[in-house]
């Protein structure tokens, strides 16, 4: 059974939905059922994570994240922005609590089911987790191909991945070829080859020199601009405080609203996000992109202030 | 489940993992060999077998001083006899000479007595008459007064039927070897190939994939193991039988009075056939046990 039915159906090799599946695959740029389309993409709700019985390492965590938001997730180094992070994409799960990824609860989700959920999320970690001695194609197509998309559709959708994180004509090179922040450019481009309604970050700067920490955030802001929700955490607050997007604080377990992205973007000119029917407009590469404080058309929202959410729907 | 690139995932582990797979193909194809020379021995007392059922012969042995014509009127019963291709009769020197001639011992005929060899006659069935034919031909002359024992090489044709049993069972016992020898090594291999992909499987399960997309292409090596393995070893054979095949005609399947034969393509097929379900089966018995995805 679906979790997610769309109205929209598209035909399962291209999608890579397949029946009886039991998380419907769906990205960025889809129109969902108008039920889905009013429910925050992700919400903890009082959840807790044990460690150690008598530590949590998250306490009655309760933060919603709205659709085609860019949230950073910081804290102190041990405050649970991993364990927050690995809570969404089901490396661990919570003790008590709730977890709705688009209005459904994946804290119940059977291990069988994991995997459909994870084909809705991009993630990319500190140590970038390519495989060494794959071609920078291989390590973009395995996620294409777990969707068993044809081999002609993966050619052209990995070329396109691969020229958005400015890596356009490396997909021959071998991965460990590359130097340390190109091959953080190719987990992001696996990341976001199979336009994921959300991409989690887990300290993606971590192993990187402050001017490819920035290249690199950049990068995930190109990625939002398209539409896509964007968990990024970090302990930089080098980052923090170029960009000023929503901010969660966690420490001891506990989560602050550090800064609302939501309210320092109010009053700011904006632009829409594209509709979901208009073509999508191909991304800028790192060199064509202008920075977030120059480029205000990166808001989730629209001009009014209110929450435009059609477009940026899987 | 997408075969193209099941396959296309295979290869490439089987190409980064190329001296493992190696090795382990070599040790396999051992083992089949010696399933083969078994199976290649079998087929060959199975067709010796077949050949002395068909063709039935009999020897009357007649007693000393038996008249000639009562000899000739028995051997014009028995050539009246359905079935009965010749009728020879063979005297006591006659079968002296053969022995020796036969036996090759370079002995003179002095040296054996004269009553070594009683005088016979030797009948030959028609291809299919077989054991049933023989023991009718027996039973039947046995009332003449002049034949002293008849001998219908049953005895013999029993022994070869339980070196047959024996040479099945050989078989058997070298099949079920050969059966956990592949299950071993094949999963061992596999053991050690997802081992080194250990960062292959954790990139692919964080980008959403199934079990099965992750343990279908170690299938298909453990598979493609035990069929390359037992392809080896067919060829192999093969090969060494064309070799042996001249002089093993020219002595012991001239005795024997059959030509040599090669595992019939059914057989050599099933070889090929068990070699990739039990590789595969290994695959899967040892990611069971070590592939946690």
């Amino acid at each position: 059974m679906a979790l997610f039915n769309f109205g929209k159906k598209r035909p399962a090799r291209e999608s890579g939905e397949s029946s009886h599946r039991p998380f419907a695959f769906f990205r960025a740029g889809l129109s969902p059922q108008p039920s889905a389309a009013n429910k925050p993409i992700l919400v903890f709700d009082n959840v807790t994570k044990f460690h150690r019985p008598d530590q949590p390492t998250l306490r009655d965590v309760n933060l919603t994240i709205e659709r085609g938001e860019f949230v950073f997730i910081t804290g102190p180094s041990g405050a649970g922005k991993s364990t927050l992070i690995q809570l969404v994409h089901r490396r661990q799960n919570v003790d008590e609590g709730r977890i709705l990824f688009c209005g459904k609860d994946i804290a119940r989700l059977t291990s069988e089911s994991i995997p459909y959920l994870r084909r809705n999320l991009g993630i990319v970690f500190q140590d970038f987790k390519v495989v060494s001695h794959w071609t920078v194609f291989e390590n973009v197509a395995i996620a294409l191909e777990i969707l068993e998309m044809p081999r002609r559709l993966v050619r052209s959708r990995v070329a396109e991945a691969l020229d958005r994180v400015g890596l356009k004509g490396k997909g021959d090179q071998i991965t460990s070829t590359l130097s340390g922040g190109e091959q953080q450019r190719v987990a992001v481009a696996r990341a976001i080859v199979t336009e994921p309604a959300l991409v989690l970050a887990d300290e993606p700067t971590g192993n990187l020199d402050p001017h490819l920490a920035l290249d690199i955030l950049t990068l995930f802001e190109e990625i939002h601009a398209t539409g896509t929700t964007v968990l990024f955490a970090t302990h930089d607050h080098t980052l923090l405080e170029q960009r000023p997007h929503r901010i969660v604080y966690i420490d001891d377990g506990n989560v602050k609203e550090a800064r609302s992205g939501l309210s320092q973007w109010r009053g700011t000119p904006h632009t829409h996000a594209p509709q979901s029917h208009e073509p999508r407009p191909s991304a800028p590469s790192i060199s064509q992109a202008a920075r977030v404080e120059d480029a205000p058309s990166y808001s989730p929202l629209g001009a009014g202030g209110s929450p435009d959410f059609a477009p940026l729907l899987g | 489940m997408d075969l193209a690139s099941t396959l296309r995932r295979a290869a490439r582990g089987m190409r980064e993992e190329a001296r493992l797979h190696v090795v382990s193909v070599s040790s396999l194809a051992i083992a089949f060999l010696g399933l083969g020379v078994a199976l290649l021995v079998l087929a060959n007392l199975d067709s010796l077998a077949t050949a002395w059922e068909r063709a039935g012969r009999v020897t009357i042995f007649l007693r000393d001083g038996a008249r000639q014509s009562d000899v000739d009127e028995l051997a014009t019963a028995l050539s009246s006899i359905p079935g009965v291709t010749t009728v020879t009769h063979v005297s006591s020197a006659e079968a002296r000479e053969q022995f020796v001639a036969d036996a090759q011992l370079g002995a003179s005929l002095e040296t054996l007595p004269p009553d070594a060899f009683p005088a016979s006659i030797e009948v030959e069935l028609a291809g299919g008459s077989g054991e049933v034919g023989s023991q009718a031909i027996a039973d039947r002359v046995t009332r003449f007064a002049i034949v002293e024992d008849v001998e219908t090489y049953r005895s013999w044709f029993e022994q070869l039927q339980g070196l047959l049993a024996t040479g099945r069972g050989v078989a058997l016992a070298l099949a079920i070897l050969v059966l956990f020898c592949v299950l071993f090594v094949v999963g061992n291999t596999i053991r050690l190939a997802v081992a080194g992909r250990r960062d292959e499987i954790e990139v692919m399960k964080l980008c959403g994939a199934s079990d099965r997309f992750v343990r279908d292409p170690f299938i298909v090596e453990g598979a493609a193991q035990g069929f390359v393995a037992a392809l080896v070893a067919v060829v192999v054979l093969a090969i060494g039988f064309v070799l042996l095949r001249g002089p093993l005609d020219a002595t012991v399947a001239s005795l024997a009075g059959i030509r040599t034969v090669f595992l019939h393509p059914f057989v050599a097929l099933g070889v090929l056939v068990a070699g990739g379900f039990v590789g595969a089966l290994g695959s899967a018995l040892s990611l069971r046990r070590y592939l946690v995805v």
